[in-house]
């Protein structure tokens, strides 16, 4: 690079910045798509819509959020879609098997059941970061691995078919009531949006996480404890995707080993990475990916809307995902390298 | 990150002594495999049968086939998450160009011919789009592959309305799957050939080295003024190429064009590569691994089945043995380091 081009460079990529920064270029896309949309049918901001949108939405974005974190910090988290059904099947069974214990007792096997669902997210996030921040197993095998595993175990446990049993208050009172006009799962998201926010801006924890994806070696060096903080990563992912996994069978009504699966991991990965999040590690911002979350939804359902077939469907995902991912680089490229 | 990558692939290069250590190390695999026949044996004779040896190595072959074309981005610290929906895209292709070939009045060998090219045709622009959005655009693979993963299963689909594609010619079946030569099963023929061709490309041809050099050190490899852009681009067209290859072979078997073919196939190959020694991290592994993790899997597998063990338990299983496969890979390294 010669000295001419690292001199034009910064202002060319100010004004690249300040006409489709990173921050302004998703929102500015998301009020366009949803303009358009408004116009084009009526259907589009009818309640039910609206309602079903911010439903995915929120459960979508809960995932990636801790999708989200791990990448930042270097890593990959595979196993999330696998999670969502592991703890959604358990999470029912633990009910009906406490129901059948202590009839009629329904705090005790709601909270057993939902205890034992995020139980399995706190125990495959250890198993997760244990493997790859104490016996240094690349993160991208680990939860490959353990992907495998978990959708095993969740079949294993219902053979395939829906568990019923669940006491009615957890499925008509919570998971498909409203509050405040909004469906539960949208009050739950916001709170783990918020709380992930204040996480990533405000703590240690969330200030290591960057240390730790900007650069494992300068961390090290400036004495942060690297592998609390890659299975204290892995964890959250877990339990996150376990919560996602609970909230889906309050919705539905049954636990069922087909929830999630390899979709929801890779729509979590694609929200997290157009929300801006490096797959280097170091870089990104929770609140705008839980943004391209809602954006990736509101993308699916205005197709369906639209009547675009959904066997096509995957094909503006992946031609969208690869774009964001390109502008990225290309702006990126625009700037100096230090 | 990629900075202790650099470091990790560097102490790599440092070749290493042929201690007593080193070479039982490196014989774990080869012996964990005769282990695992043996054990399966006592518990069901079957699985030493000739016939069922046969069987484990047909199924072999095309899983050897698919982590052979893994290897090959994996060496350039690539994969292809694509290749599953590559499959899924090319029988579906292949089998649809038969079909409209034979049904507008064609000899058998233009129709074998229209199936051959459409289905590589296919898989060629699948491995150009990734090679084009990983190397020109700087995207990175695994973004760019699940972005043509969705894209190629899109395709797949829609041209299918997701139903099996008949009409695929029984000749085409005869060569790529039921006929033999000289003896050996053509799966099994086809595979051999290709593993020794890509073994031959890559220890022997200056285009197999730059790929190691670009997985150990992508700057030294620049530096040394190879055209790592244009290297890379053809990595993922002769990884998709592979992929097509295989996917016309079981299409062969199947006898139709299968919009699922793919399913789970693109992390099956990269466990496959992985488990036999091929590191992740660039510049390690070659056709003997992926060859030797295919087996692996496929024996894991098939004698799980013999030995009836429930399926959902062997995708317990198989996930535990990738990692350990991988553990133990690292631990090799740390020795001979």
């Amino acid at each position: 690079m010669n000295t001419a081009l690292v001199v034009a460079a910064p202002r060319r990529s100010v004004s690249l910045r300040s006409i489709a920064g990173r921050i302004g270029l998703l929102p500015a896309l998301l009020v366009l798509l949803v303009a358009g949309m408004s116009a084009i049918d009526a259907q589009f901001y009818g309640l039910i819509n609206v309602l079903n949108i911010l439903r995915n939405a929120s459960l979508l974005a809960i995932v990636a959020c801790g999708q989200a974190l791990v990448i930042i910090a270097g890593g990959f988290d595979l196993s999330v879609g696998a999670l969502v059904a592991l703890a959604s099947v358990v999470t029912a069974k633990t009910m009906a098997v406490t129901a059948a214990a202590f009839p009629g007792s329904n705090g005790l096997i709601i909270a057993s059941g939902v205890a034992a669902g995020l139980g399995c997210g706190v125990v495959v996030g250890l198993v997760n970061g244990f493997c790859v921040a104490r016996l240094k197993v690349s993160g991208f095998v680990v939860t490959l691995g353990t992907m495998s595993a978990t959708t095993g175990v969740g079949l294993m446990i219902t053979n395939g078919i829906p568990v019923y049993g669940m006491p009615e208050i957890f499925v008509k009172g919570f998971g498909r009531a409203r509050a405040l006009g909004l469906p539960t799962a949208a009050h739950v998201a916001l709170i783990v949006i918020l709380v992930m926010v204040f996480a990533q801006r405000r703590t240690l924890f969330g200030r290591y996480v960057y240390a730790i994806g900007g650069n494992v070696d300068a961390a090290v060096v400036s004495g942060v404890t690297i592998q609390r903080h890659i299975v204290g990563t892995y964890v959250v992912s877990s339990v996150l995707a376990a919560l996602t996994g609970i909230l889906l069978t309050a919705q539905v009504g049954s636990g069922q080993a087909s929830f999630g699966g390899d979709r929801m991991m890779l729509q979590s990965i694609a929200a997290a990475v157009i929300g801006g999040v490096s797959l280097r590690g170091g870089v990104g911002r929770i609140e705008i990916v839980a943004v391209s979350a809602l954006f990736l939804t509101i993308l699916g359902n205005a197709l369906n809307l639209l009547h675009v077939d959904s066997r096509l469907q995957p094909v503006f995902l992946g031609i969208i995902m690869v774009a964001a991912v390109a502008l990225d680089e290309l702006s990126r490229r625009s700037k100096p390298r230090v | 990150m990629s900075d202790l990558e650099l470091t990790v692939a560097a102490k790599d290069t440092d070749r290493p002594k042929l201690t007593l250590g080193r070479r039982l190390w490196s014989a774990v695999l080869p012996v964990a495999l005769a282990v695992l026949l043996l054990g399966f044996a006592t518990v069901d004779h079957g699985v030493l049968s000739p016939a069922n040896l046969l069987n484990i190595a047909q199924q072999t072959s095309y899983l050897a086939l698919f982590a052979m074309a893994q290897t090959v981005v994996i060496l350039t610290r690539g994969f292809d998450l694509a290749l599953g929906p590559t499959v899924s895209m090319v029988s579906v292709g292949t089998a649809l160009a038969m079909a409209s070939a034979t049904a507008s009045g064609h000899g058998p060998a233009a129709v074998l011919l229209a199936g051959l090219a459409a289905g590589f045709a296919l898989g060629i622009a699948c491995g150009l789009f990734n090679g084009v959005v990983v190397a020109l655009l700087g995207v990175n693979p695994f973004v760019a592959t699940l972005g043509s993963y969705n894209i190629a299963i899109g395709i797949a689909t829609t041209l299918s309305s997701g139903r099996p594609v008949q009409g695929v010619p029984a000749p085409f079946s005869q060569i790529f799957y039921s006929g033999s030569i000289f003896g050996v099963p053509a799966a099994i023929a086809i595979t051999l050939a290709v593993g020794v061709g890509l073994h031959l490309l890559l220890a022997r041809t200056v285009f197999g080295r730059s790929l190691y050099l670009i997985g150990t050190n992508p700057r030294a490899a620049a530096v040394a003024g190879l055209p790592v852009k244009r290297i890379l681009v053809t990595t993922y067209v002769l990884c998709s190429g592979l992929a097509a290859l295989g996917a016309i072979m079981m299409t062969a078997r199947t006898g139709s064009g299968e919009p699922n073919l793919g399913g789970a196939l693109s992390l099956q190959a990269i466990a496959g590569a992985v488990v036999g020694g091929t590191s992740l991290a660039g510049g390690r592994g070659g056709v003997g691994t992926a060859v030797l993790g295919a087996l692996f899997i496929t024996i894991l597998s098939n004698g799980m089945n013999l030995t009836r063990i429930d399926g959902y338990v062997q995708m317990v299983v198989l996930g535990a043995i990738v990692i350990i496969g991988v553990l133990l890979d690292r631990l090799r390294q740390e020795r001979s380091a």
